[in-house]
């Protein structure tokens, strides 16, 4: 309870180094087979195996979610239909269509974006969000020094993107905005926010070094 | 031709709409290009979420697991004309909307609809509301999901008048109370209730009427101090219109007289 998003000031936790090494290729392939197969169990019934995946990734979906909607109550609701969908549709998951993180993420993404599309009037919308609140987030205390190592990663691989690039990015994927909306966000023609989203998603993707 | 390839980021990123989605969808079923880049795109995209992590509320995971257990996992997708085994869109869109559900499947839907329609119960029930009582003021802040796998919590949880508030009580701590008036059935629970002296209990109180005038106050069961705590009221609940928690000599007490927190309901 006590560890739960935390904010500390900027220059705090996050941005000290730390003596781990990185987390090698290895590692994450494990984890990511791990997931599989907790999925391939869950798509035979196996209700032990799927609690075990929520545990494994409860709190990125949750957390993802929770950007997105800005409200505790909503990120629950949503949270919840998110994993009821993944167990009603683990039978379907293709280990060759990507990982297990990209799929729920996906699943997850998909339905907050659908959630604060149709509840926007109730729901007030700092413009300003996400873009300010980006790179801010990893100053929340982290316990796990792995964590802590593959959030600076990211954080890097955001910072190596140009401004606009960084922006619009941030405003689509926590800001859950519209390609048109978030062109009148950032006052720029629609084609170019497209052409922004999709270079900042391949300089991410060669930064990160995310590997099939 | 060239043009719609442009679109792949921003529908990785869910920011495509109305035609342009369908002509995007389109295109990518056959376009080996755009299906190699939205797997990408869509790894890419997940590890953004690193940035975003957040612990769920801790009941979350009970309330899940609960709404699973009514569910059947859908089969394995036939090869149809090989359209499954092209698309990268292996991710249903809305999919409880959409996704056809055979006959079969017709009960297993009704339950789980059921069980989501307690949470959202839950999450309307709740406001941010902040009440005099006895001096000094309740704060309602924000519920933490129900939830629970024992059957008569489940069957609480699953009544169609749900209530959840979850309160800051007077001394510290959160408590939850959960109630139905249908089923006359509540529940106090409390992940981390203060530890009393040992001359000292916790006891539960129903009230009828306004929680500022109530017209009937009656004792309800005792809650042992410290720590974790889960207790049924007695009730009557059905006859009640709020809880309330209050600190008392051990054995309880017939009136309350030091009131650590209370809800309408
Ligand atoms: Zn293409």
């Amino acid at each position: 309870m006590g560890l739960s998003a935390v904010p500390s000031g900027p220059g705090g936790e996050a941005s000290r180094t730390d003596p781990a090494p990185p987390r090698d290729v290895a590692g994450r392939g494990a984890e990511a087979a791990r997931l599989a197969d907790l999925v391939a169990r869950s798509s035979r019934g196996h209700e032990d195996a799927f609690s075990e995946l929520y545990d494994l990734t409860a709190s990125r979906m949750y957390g993802l979610v929770l950007r997105i909607l800005r409200s505790a109550d909503h990120a629950a609701e949503v949270t919840q239909e998110v994993f009821v969908e993944v167990w009603r549709q683990s039978a379907r998951y293709a280990p060759d269509k990507g990982s297990v993180l990209a799929w729920m993420s996906t699943i997850a993404h998909r339905r907050a974006v659908d959630r604060v599309r149709s509840v926007s009037s109730e729901v007030a919308r700092d413009e300003q969000y996400a873009v300010t609140t980006v790179v801010r987030e990893a100053d929340h205390v982290w316990e796990d020094v792995e964590q802590k190592m593959d959030v600076e990663r990211v954080r890097k691989g955001m910072a190596s993107l140009t401004a606009i690039q960084r922006e619009a990015i941030g405003l689509a994927y926590f800001g859950g905005y519209t390609q048109t909306q978030v062109a009148s966000l950032l006052k720029l023609p629609l084609g170019t926010v497209k052409t922004r989203i999709r270079d900042g998603l391949i300089g991410l993707r060669d930064a990160l070094g995310v590997e099939e | 031709m060239s043009e719609i390839h442009g679109a792949v980021g921003a529908y990785v990123m869910n920011a495509l709409e109305g035609d342009e989605l369908v002509e995007f969808e389109t295109h990518l079923a056959e376009c080996p290009t755009c299906q190699r880049e939205v797997v990408e795109f869509r790894e890419t995209a997940t590890e953004l979420s690193l940035l975003s992590r957040t612990d769920p509320p801790p009941m979350l995971k009970g309330s899940v697991m609960a709404a699973i257990a009514g569910v059947r996992v859908l089969p394995p997708e036939e090869a149809e004309g090989n359209h499954a085994a092209t698309a990268p869109e292996a991710v249903p869109r809305q999919p409880l909307r959409e996704v056809p559900v055979a006959p079969t499947d017709e009960l297993a839907v009704r339950r789980q609809r059921r069980r989501m329609r307690v949470l959202s119960l839950a999450v309307a029930a709740v406001t941010v509301v902040a009440l005099v009582l006895g001096g000094f003021v309740v704060s309602l802040s924000q519920r933490q999901p129900p939830l629970a796998s024992v059957t008569a919590e489940t069957e609480l949880l699953r009544a169609p008048d749900l209530k959840a508030y979850t309160i800051t009580l007077k001394d510290g701590g959160q408590a939850t109370f959960v109630a139905s008036k249908s089923l006359n059935r509540a529940m106090f629970s409390s992940g981390d209730l203060p530890a009393l002296n040992q001359d000292q209990t916790y006891q539960l109180w129903t009230l009828a009427g306004p929680l500022t005038s109530p017209t009937r106050v009656t004792p309800d069961a005792l809650v042992s101090a410290g720590g974790a705590a889960k207790q049924w009221f007695t009730g009557p609940i059905a006859q009640s219109d709020a809880l309330a928690i209050s600190i008392e000599k051990a054995g309880g007490a017939s009136a309350p007289t030091n009131i650590q927190g209370a809800t309408s309901f």
